[in-house]
């Protein structure tokens, strides 16, 4: 082989290689007939997932719906549903300018992607069509907005987390209904104790932190920190709430009452229990019928079950944690594409799609359904009998991961089990969680 | 040694061979000779033939423009960025304010200790066990390919399978350990991966006792020592044990720095183990620095992250040259 002709082979190779690396590229997604196309990351078919499925489903029918105006093309998104990598993964995204049209995010996550400034504020939106936004319900909005005024997110339910309960399993304690005091509800975990079995099935994260927020929550002053000095204060344990309600729950894994491996921050290590009627309660919300209840329990549990709201300190002080989820937002500036997300959003929050997303995840509509609707649509009872409830309570509260620093998760999983196991005691931990979680955070 | 290591036999032929094929040329014993200069020389002596450049510049560029985008841009990255507060937001160079802020962060140094002692526990448990078994192994007991399968499947499983697994096998209410500790009547409540005082260790557990690789690794060195060295020594004497402890322990030396060097540079980037069984907990007791530079990613701390990646990278060259010269890694042994 000479010289040039061994030049011009190696040259073509090369050139081939990298048409092949550039050839991997997508292509333009613009659609040609005049339909506006937009992007969803969380519309994408899920086999575990109620409210990826449903969402799939959703944007199907808005397909047909506006067929010729506007499209949801769905993107495959391995970061789609919660975790710790959801909010680095789009935050990216907004760096390289390129996030989704329409995704959701929870409310901590929109708090640190607000800062990107990518996000698109539906506050005009909702201005112009003031029907539609007197159809949410009450501080449905409260944890999806900006310093300014700003409303970063649609949301897509309102839901209120209690606890469920085996029925047959509290009956046998000697209990014909769910505790309406912590101090009830100890005495009845020290029966079911004495009967080997687990009173309270928690994880060391989401489920271990509802409690924390039930504890904190269900005391007088407890929902303002929740709501505000969790972010202001700059040591948790200067407030007597926090510091009672941690003690307590401290002492429940100490004296027995929670499940040992009530550290791994797997709701499963929460959930297996209870569902295998070895423990008598476990916090979730009302997604937790569609995930496990009907899916994976015992046989006939899901009849024995209950769902009741937070025992209270005193007779009559029982509460609730009240969260949005995650809610729908969008990253595009494009005009004809804004059109379209204020189309799809409108369209999610339409009575009939905020009842065949409660059929369909357990999840309650963000939005005032008509009762007669509601009632046609034969929701979930568990959930809807805890949501009814919920209006006559003394308290009701956001969970603390709602506008805790989003360092809150890493930090309780890592102290939690060194503080129950007598590690540090409880202003050390308490100091250094909201060290933690706000260093965490920045 | 040293006799051994000026007798070394080319790779397809023994000593004996070769210096009786150099006998075997009474005629043409220079050109022989001449070849075998040849191809002792090193390569970086090798000329490339003439008109060759242009091709061989060119076949090498999509390597390197890989080479350059995969490794270099992200190691000077890195090391750029490390002197800086890059959030994704914003930028600004602080100097050394995050070597700083990480010298007197105490988890920082929990971090280290916790990565040196998975280290140590690769170097002082894992190689050791990997090159006994190795060693046995190879002296081709009833069984031993069955045996060598096994010990070789678990190093096949993914790390993250693997931290799933025994984080069943852990678990404190479940689990199989502490079952079986209760039904030999010991205490069997313990929450080995959330109790400071063992998470350390039970982290360790998961790893020590995959020596698949090694085992491999051993056996095929001593599949190359030649026969002819055992054959002597059974001659003069020496028994089955003396064999292994003078002959081949000796002659693994390579191979057992090899493994060590793999194993550290494993080890001081541990994560994934780490981050599924306890995630960095109780108290960062088990806490990698991988885990912590990652910690600082998800906190938008990205200058800092990369700052405890350079430090990773400077103690991973600390182990390269220190194992290196300890164990003479490259310098044949016969």
């Amino acid at each position: 082989m000479d010289k040039a002709r061994r030049t011009t082979v190696a040259t073509v190779s090369a050139a081939a290689l990298l048409a092949g690396v550039a050839g991997c590229s997508s292509g333009p997604d613009a659609a040609d007939s005049g339909e506006v196309v937009v992007t969803c990351a969380t519309c994408q078919e899920s086999p575990t997932d109620p409210f990826l499925q449903y969402n799939y489903e959703a944007a199907q029918r808005f397909n047909e719906e506006f067929a010729g105006d506007f499209r949801i093309e769905t993107i495959e998104n391995p970061n789609a549903g919660s975790g710790d990598d959801r909010l680095q993964y789009y935050q990216r995204l907004a760096l390289a300018d390129d996030l989704p049209d329409l995704f959701q995010l929870n409310s901590g996550e929109i708090k640190a992607m607000q800062e990107t400034g990518k996000l698109h504020d539906f506050a005009s939106s909702l201005e112009a069509d003031g029907d539609w936004a007197a159809s949410f319900q009450d501080q449905a909005f409260d944890a999806l907005t900006g310093p300014e005024g700003q409303i970063w997110a649609i949301p897509q339910q309102r839901d209120a987390i209690g606890i469920y309960y085996n029925s047959a399993l509290l009956e046998a304690a000697g209990y014909d209904r769910f505790p309406a005091t912590w101090d009830e509800l100890e005495d009845l975990a020290a029966e079911l104790k004495q009967q080997d079995k687990i009173a309270i099935a928690l994880d060391g994260d989401w489920a271990t932190k509802l409690m924390w927020a039930n504890l904190i929550g269900t005391q007088p002053g407890g929902d303002e920190f929740l709501g505000e000095k969790i972010v202001e204060l700059e040591d948790w344990g200067e407030d007597p709430a926090v510091v009672q309600a941690t003690e307590r729950l401290r002492d429940w894994h100490v004296e027995g009452y929670v499940n040992a491996d009530a550290f791994s921050g797997d709701f499963q290590n929460a959930a297996a229990p209870y569902l295998t009627e070895e423990a008598a309660m476990v916090p979730n919300g009302p997604w937790f019928v569609k995930t496990n209840l009907t899916t994976e329990a015992a046989p006939g549990l899901y009849e024995k079950t209950g769902y009741a709201p937070a025992p209270g300190w005193s007779d009559g002080g029982q509460g609730t944690v009240v969260v949005s989820g995650a809610g729908w937002v969008s990253g595009t500036t494009d005009e004809r594409k804004l059109e379209a997300v204020e189309t799809f959003v409108k369209f999610m929050t339409s009575e009939d799609e905020v009842l065949a997303q409660a059929q369909a995840t357990g999840a309650n509509p963000p939005v005032q359904v008509d009762a007669a609707a509601t009632e046609a649509a034969d929701l979930e009872p568990l959930a809807t009998g805890l949501i009814e409830q919920t209006a006559d309570l003394t308290y009701s509260y956001p969970h603390a991961r709602v506008h805790g620093p989003a360092g809150l998760d890493t930090s309780w999983k890592n102290l939690w089990p060194a503080y129950v196991k007598g590690d540090m005691d409880t202003d050390e931990f308490l100091q250094r969680l909201t060290d933690d979680s706000a260093s965490s955070a920045q | 040694m040293s006799v051994l290591t000026r007798h070394r036999p080319p790779h397809s032929a023994s000593g004996n061979e070769r210096a009786a094929s150099a006998e075997r040329a009474p005629v043409g014993g220079q050109v022989e000779r001449r070849s075998l200069k040849r191809s002792a020389r090193p390569v970086s002596g090798t000329r490339i033939p003439r008109g060759m450049r242009g091709p061989i510049v060119v076949s090498l560029l999509p390597g390197l423009l890989l080479f350059g985008t995969f490794f270099l841009v992200p190691f000077f990255v890195l090391t750029g960025t490390a002197f800086a507060r890059w959030s994704g937001l914003d930028f600004a160079w602080v100097g050394l304010d995050n070597y700083r802020q990480m010298f007197q962060d105490p988890v920082f140094f929990k971090a280290i200790v916790n990565t040196l002692f998975y280290a140590a526990a690769s170097v002082f448990i894992q190689v050791p066990l990997g090159v006994g078994v190795g060693m046995v192994l190879a002296l081709r007991p009833r069984g031993w390919k069955a045996l060598r399968t096994i010990v070789f499947v678990p190093f096949v499983i993914s790390g993250a399978a693997y931290a799933v697994i025994f984080s069943m096998f852990y678990n404190p209410r479940a689990g199989l350990l502490n079952n079986a500790l209760g039904a030999l009547g010991l205490p069997g409540d313990r929450d080995w991966l959330f109790d400071t005082a063992t998470a350390r260790w039970a982290v360790a557990g998961t790893f020590v006792f995959i020596i698949g690789f090694v085992v491999v690794l051993v056996m095929a060195e001593i599949a190359s020592i030649p026969n002819e060295l055992y054959e002597a020594a059974s001659v003069d004497g020496a028994t089955t044990w003396q064999q292994l402890t003078r002959i081949t322990l000796p002659l693994l030396r390579n191979v057992i720095g090899t493994a060590i060097l793999i194993r550290l540079l494993v080890d001081i980037g541990m994560f994934d183990l780490v981050f599924i069984l306890t995630a960095g907990g109780p108290d960062d007791a088990t806490a990698t620095l991988a885990l912590y530079a990652y910690r600082a990613y998800l906190s938008g701390e990205w200058g800092y992250a990369n700052a405890v990646g350079s430090v990773i990278i400077v103690i991973g060259l600390v182990l390269i040259i220190t194992v290196r010269r300890a164990f003479r890694i490259g310098e044949r042994a016969l």
